[in-house]
């Protein structure tokens, strides 16, 4: 396994699992709406 | 709908999410990523794979989830109605007529699939399927061809009509699994189920990538046949292959059909979500999940385990098996080789993708299921009845015309292929154009728990469709000549591409007597005022 083809793995696995984590973590703490700026929505 | 009959609706957010994600992880998560991977530069190919992912995958995602919602919110629940809607008029509306049609289609061959999953399981419950470690790799490999051969009909027309009844007893079984929870409903059928077949897929995997990972070197004859050159083997990157245009037309194609975009599903799964609930986080959370089914789980287990038992020289064959080679032939093999435990992981792998299809499968029937009620005004038994007849001729024409797989893989070129990249663009361009992407910016943040960052807006508008008819374009450019001349030279492609035909026929009927029974009781189908917030 080359240094390079250790990074990929890694990088891949850290940014799928990192990512799944997070949404979850979101979906099961977040209660409600968020608050968006009007400006951001635009129209 | 008949009015009598209760409002279908999902029981809680993490059930959506779930059964999201449940459609969009299938057989490709486990088989066919690596494959693609391994044959279109190892850990290079994550560079295009992420940015069709960026840019193509959660993009629809978000289209379709938001105009799930809206169309719900307007009464509708079909991909026929709820284009009507966006694309303000009866062209979208025909157009939709697509999003009922692939996951119909696909669904005549898919519960065959599963059944071969179903199959497998049961074989390696009773003592595995024969495979003499003894003998040369090659006869090793001829026996689980020849078991693979049998189980699944390629060697002889006819599966439920030959010597025994096994494939079409599993096939019975896994269609009346499927018609049952359908008939269930939203929340007493597919989210019930999802809830507990999701996390027990993800423990089976976990289970598998746990033996897997420990294998070590188990061959002291064979010391570079090892756990780590294994993954070297699908990770190790090789950059010439990001110059190939053909590497960005993988990874787009392995994103697209993995993440269920374009497929008819989410649509129809997001009109059931309660008015305000959330679509941005659930969108990229069900995206999020089947990424970590495929690369988390896919990118560790089938090369690693392959090489390690197979090595370098037998591997190049076992990649260019693709997908059904890899899993049902190759993976055999290397069962085989586990000893004492090749039985029981062999057990786990197919349980495991028995799962993966069957939440998929459950996703099929639904929206067909939706439209007959909404388009014609039945009721839940009625409406299950005309479905379950469509499937049940499409299934057998499917099963009985089985030999080296033609009739099927007809069916999926032509709609779980292409069809799917037609839907996929009608809906970006649905969404982001014609209904307008500030419209559907502020509809998709109604409720959101989450901000989708503000130079999405550009990407959904200009990036998406252009990188996705880009992605069309090769993909045509690629594969058309050669599909339409392989239908006008064989009777058996001729008749598949008639059933779908025939199938997309009676869906557009079905969809002008709607048309006519929405406009007679006021409905805005053409989405002129919208619902109210």
């Amino acid at each position: 396994m080359t240094t390079l083809g250790w990074i990929f793995l890694l990088s891949s696995m850290v940014f799928v699992w990192g990512l799944t984590g997070w949404c979850y973590y979101k979906v099961l703490t977040v209660k409600g709406e968020i608050e968006i700026p009007p400006a951001s929505l635009g129209g | 709908m008949a009015k009598h009959e209760a409002k279908q609706e999902w029981g809680t957010r993490v059930g959506v999410i779930l059964a999201v994600s449940g459609s969009a992880v299938g057989l490709g998560n486990f088989l066919r990523f690596p494959g693609q991977a391994a044959a279109n530069g190892g850990g290079a190919f994550m560079i295009p794979y992420f940015c069709a992912l960026l840019l193509v995958g959660i993009p629809i995602g978000w289209a379709e989830w938001t105009m799930g919602r809206y169309g719900g919110r307007m009464g509708m629940h079909s991909a026929p109605s709820i284009l009507g809607i966006f694309g303000k008029g009866r062209t979208f509306r025909y157009l939709g007529v697509i999003g009922v049609l692939i996951p119909l289609a696909v669904s005549f061959y898919y519960t065959y699939i599963e059944a071969w999953c179903l199959g497998y399981f049961w074989e390696y419950l009773n003592g595995g399927i024969g495979v003499d470690t003894a003998a040369s790799i090659t006869d090793q490999a001829a026996t689980a061809g020849s078991f693979y051969n049998n189980l699944t009909g390629r060697a002889a027309n006819g599966v439920f009509t030959g010597g025994t009844l096994e494939t079409f007893t599993f096939w019975a079984i896994t269609f009346a699994v499927n018609i049952y929870l359908v008939f269930r409903g939203i929340s007493k059928g597919i989210e019930k189920f999802v809830s507990w077949a999701m996390p027990a897929m993800a423990v089976c995997a976990l289970i598998v990538l746990g033996r897997v990972l420990t294998l070590g070197t188990p061959d002291p004859l064979h010391p570079d046949q090892n756990v780590i050159n294994g993954l070297a083997y699908m990770w190790n990157p090789n950059f010439a292959a990001l110059s190939n245009p053909q590497t960005w037309l993988a990874a787009a194609g392995q994103i697209f059909f993995s993440l269920s975009v374009g497929f008819g599903v989410i649509i129809n799964y997001a009109s059931y979500m309660k008015k305000k609930d959330d679509v941005v986080l659930s969108g990229l959370t069900a995206s999020a999940t089947n990424e970590l089914f495929e690369v988390g789980f896919g990118g560790l287990i089938t090369i690693t385990a392959s090489f390690v038992f197979l090595g370098t020289a037998n591997m190049i064959g076992a990649v260019q098996g693709g997908t059904f080679g890899l899993g049902f032939t190759t993976l055999p093999v290397v069962f085989a080789h586990m000893g004492a435990f090749g039985n029981f992981v062999g057990a786990i792998w197919f349980f495991m993708l028995f799962l993966a299809a069957i939440t998929s499968s459950i996703s099929m029937y639904q929206p067909s299921l939706a439209f007959f009620e909404e388009a014609l005004g039945w009721g839940r038994k009625q409406s299950t009845s005309l479905m379950v007849g469509i499937c049940l001729v499409g299934s057998f024409l499917v099963m009985y015309f089985s030999k080296g797989g033609i009739f099927w893989s007809t069916i999926d070129d032509w709609v779980g292929t292409f069809l799917i990249f037609v839907l996929a663009m009608v809906q970006i361009i649905a969404f982001s154009w014609i209904f307008g992407i500030e419209k559907g910016w502020k509809e998709a943040h109604f409720g959101a728990q989450i901000q989708i960052p503000g130079f999405y807006k550009f990407i959904m508008k200009y990036v998406t469709p252009t990188y996705l008819l880009l992605v069309f374009a090769a993909f045509c450019w690629q594969n058309l000549g050669a599909w339409v001349k392989s239908v006008a030279d064989e009777p058996l492609r001729q008749g598949a591409v008639g059933l779908i035909l025939g199938t997309a026929l009676l869906l557009a009927v079905c969809t002008r007597i709607g048309e006519k029974r929405w406009r007679a009781a006021g409905m805005d189908i053409d989405g002129k005022h919208g619902p109210k917030h």
